[in-house]
């Protein structure tokens, strides 16, 4: 079988859709990785399962909206606050005490609280695994390029832009932005110019996992809602921030582009093996640009 | 003093305890079960333990069998053979069990099969459908309460065979369960209906979380069918993305558990229409005395329908207990002699447990998903029964594995 012969361009276009709107989720999950690495200097493992409990929530939102358009709205945007709500509790209750000690503890604590949440979600939702249909005018899928194409993958792909330029100008119009910046860069120097670095890492970590959250709520309505889910998307996330440049938004979106695409391509043009593709693509980065695409900050 | 007269009191409520409970008088047949109750899989065995437990409850009330009670312990295996061995060897070195039973992980089933083998204890398999259970690896102390990849690899070929199609793509986990559902159905298919051609073949991981690109790279391909060869939590987000994609509205497809309620039912309306599939229980069907009979028993214990898997706790049960009532004592070996062939009414119809390989010889019923005004699932529709001994596995077939 090995190369299949029917890939037309109208199929390879309309993979390339289907690609990208993956990508959204990747990139979303990602930058906000991205984010945190590289302001607060922390890889922060916990980022899955924050995205995990972003889908859960997202799932007993909608479900307590009665499962109407109305109420996945009000859950897009309410389930991330939580997830962000909740690292604020988790950063100034301990993350911010731990900032002076040295990195392996941070390493550790951030996995220590992977497994605490993994456990808090196994407690509040229990093990079995969730599922919810998307809103009703998202439902069902739209002809591209003469082939079934969804459309909530329609409406990720509308997201994925529109996250984009609000990090953009977040990272460039902001005060918080630009302090974050200066921060990632050196830190001391914040500290001298009298700004206070503790809230301004608060701030950077909040948003980072708002992002997870969003991602997770975003992703929650195409795929089942379960326990493992953290695991899935943390190890993705990590290899595109490091495909990427450690600490660099844009080099996560380049990351997330990478990945998304080659996994979406691969499955079209060989789908025996279409699991190894975007591993592949990461080795053949990681070869060229060991330090990833775009400048790490690190 | 006061110490002494509390040593007495002890041994006096331990004497009296020990005169009344029943096990004093004879000793209860034991039952030990290992499964995997947390996750997801527990939508599937809890169904199974339940069923189960509502015969064994029912005999026990009437006097049990052979005038001994059966007693059964459950341990959660949480889905880990390590975990699930250690389980099964407290529970055959420690609790003294007559009897091993369940699992619906396939690699622990066939790791409790060979301790069984070792310590001469009947293993009743529920669940687990890896054909090896009682194909190339099975043995006098192993029975299968369920259907396997071969059977469902041979009830699939049989249904698709009576359609029109001729061009296929096959999909699947790329896993032990999916690639031996599609090589059974597929070697099946082109042995019935020569003229097939396959065009191409998909493999995800298992817990592939997004099937959107697989299905619309399959589409693209144009098949005239499609053999989809997920099994268990996966079949929820592929059914999703199915419905999204509008997959089954374009080219038919087939996918062995799709009809059953475990997967049906948390979907809900969202479940695709018109997906074929194949299922040993729909408790709507057949539409019998003694199916009905088991519905209404079931319901009114657990306050929900039975899925497949009742059917499965229900059939060990009633094989236990007819086993040992033939065998006329609590015998291993005679046990076994009596299941041989042995015949048991249930709400599927009659029912034998082959002699040869111990496998019950279930019939297929084969099915298509659609919407029922007033439900709030989808249910099979368009049922084909295909019997029991024609989607067996040839028993030259088994030997010849054996032998190997």
């Amino acid at each position: 079988m090995g190369f299949a012969g029917h890939v037309t361009l109208a199929a390879f276009c309309q993979q390339v859709l289907v690609g990208l709107s993956r990508t959204t989720i990747l990139f979303i999950v990602a930058s906000g990785l991205s984010l945190v690495l590289g302001v607060l200097r922390i890889p922060n493992i916990a980022h899955g399962s924050l995205y995990m409990i972003g889908a859960f929530l997202t799932y007993s939102l909608v479900r307590l909206g009665g499962g109407g358009s109305a109420g996945f709205w009000m859950a897009l945007l309410a389930a991330p606050l939580g997830v962000a709500l909740l690292s604020f509790v988790v950063e100034r209750g301990l993350l911010c005490r731990l900032y002076e000690r040295e990195h392996l503890m941070l390493l550790l604590f951030t996995f220590a609280l992977m497994l605490v949440f993994g456990d808090l979600v196994k407690m509040i939702w229990g093990a079995d695994y969730r599922s919810f249909a998307e809103p009703p005018f998202l439902q069902g899928s739209v002809l591209i390029f003469g082939l079934p194409f969804p459309r909530y993958n329609l409406f990720l792909l509308a997201v994925g832009p529109l996250v984009a330029i609000g990090l953009y100008l977040l990272t460039n119009r902001t005060k918080i932005g630009k302090i974050a910046r200066a921060a990632a860069v050196d830190r001391e120097m914040v500290g001298a110019m009298g700004i206070n670095v503790s809230w301004v890492f608060a701030s950077v970590f909040v948003i980072g996992c708002f992002l997870a959250g969003l991602g997770g709520a975003l992703v929650a309505p195409t795929q089942n809602i379960t326990q493992g889910m953290d695991h899935a998307i943390i190890i993705e996330a990590f290899l595109i921030v490091i495909i990427g440049g450690l600490g660099n938004i844009w080099g996560a979106l380049l990351g997330a582009l990478i990945f998304g695409l080659t996994d979406a391509v691969g499955i079209l043009i060989w789908p025996q093996f279409a699991i190894v593709f975007p591993y592949m693509a990461v080795v053949v980065v990681l070869v060229f640009c060991p330090k990833g695409l775009l400048k790490s900050i690190w | 003093m006061k110490r002494k007269s509390l040593i007495a009191i002890c041994l006096a409520v331990g004497m009296a305890g020990l005169l009344c409970s029943p096990a004093a008088w004879a000793r209860s047949i034991k039952v030990g079960i290992v499964d995997c109750y947390s996750g997801p899989p527990s939508t599937y065995t809890n169904d199974v333990r339940d069923a189960f437990k509502l015969v064994v409850d029912q005999v026990n009330a009437a006097g049990g069998v052979l005038g001994r009670k059966i007693e059964f312990f459950a341990r959660d295996s949480k889905f880990k053979v390590d975990l699930g061995l250690a389980e099964a060897k407290e529970l055959i070195m420690r609790k003294d069990v007559d009897i091993m039973m369940g699992t619906i992980n396939s690699a622990l089933a066939l790791a409790i099969s060979n301790l069984c083998k070792k310590e001469k204890v009947p293993f009743f398999v529920t669940f687990a459908k890896s054909a090896k259970i009682t194909g190339a690896k099975g043995h006098r102390y192993v029975f299968s309460m369920n259907e396997n990849t071969a059977m469902a690899g041979k009830a699939g070929a049989e249904g698709l065979a009576k359609r029109p199609y001729v061009k296929y793509w096959i999909a699947g986990d790329d896993y032990e369960y999916g690639h031996a559902i599609a090589g059974g159905v597929w070697s099946n298919l082109k042995t019935i209906k020569p003229g097939v051609k396959l065009l191409g073949q998909s493999w995800w991981k298992v817990g592939e979380p997004d099937f959107t690109p697989y299905i619309t790279a399959i589409l693209s391909a144009k098949p005239d069918a499609v053999i989809v060869a997920t099994g268990g939590r996966d079949c929820v987000p592929f059914l999703k993305a199915a419905q999204a994609t509008g997959f089954n509205r374009r080219v038919p497809f087939y996918m062995h558990t799709a009809t059953e309620l475990a997967t049906l039912k948390p979907l809900g309306l969202q479940a695709p229409e018109g997906v074929i599939g194949t299922s040993n229980y729909y408790y709507y069907y057949p539409q019998t005395a003694a199916n009905k009979a088991f519905v209404k028993s079931f319901k009114a214990a657990y306050g929900r329908n039975p899925a497949v898997g009742a059917l499965y706790g229900y059939v060990a049960a009633k094989f236990m207990i007819r086993g040992f009532n033939k065998a006329g004592k609590i015998d291993t070996e005679k046990f076994i002699d009596a299941l041989e062939g042995m015949r048991i009414d249930s709400p599927v119809g009659p029912l034998t447990l082959r002699a040869f390989d111990h496998q019950v010889m279930y019939p297929m019923f084969m099915g298509v998903t659609h919407k029922v005004p007033g439900m709030k699932y989808l249910m099979a529709a368009d049922i084909v029964t295909l019997p029991g001994k024609d989607v067996m596995p040839a028993v030259a077939e088994i030997k010849k594995a054996r032998a190997r």
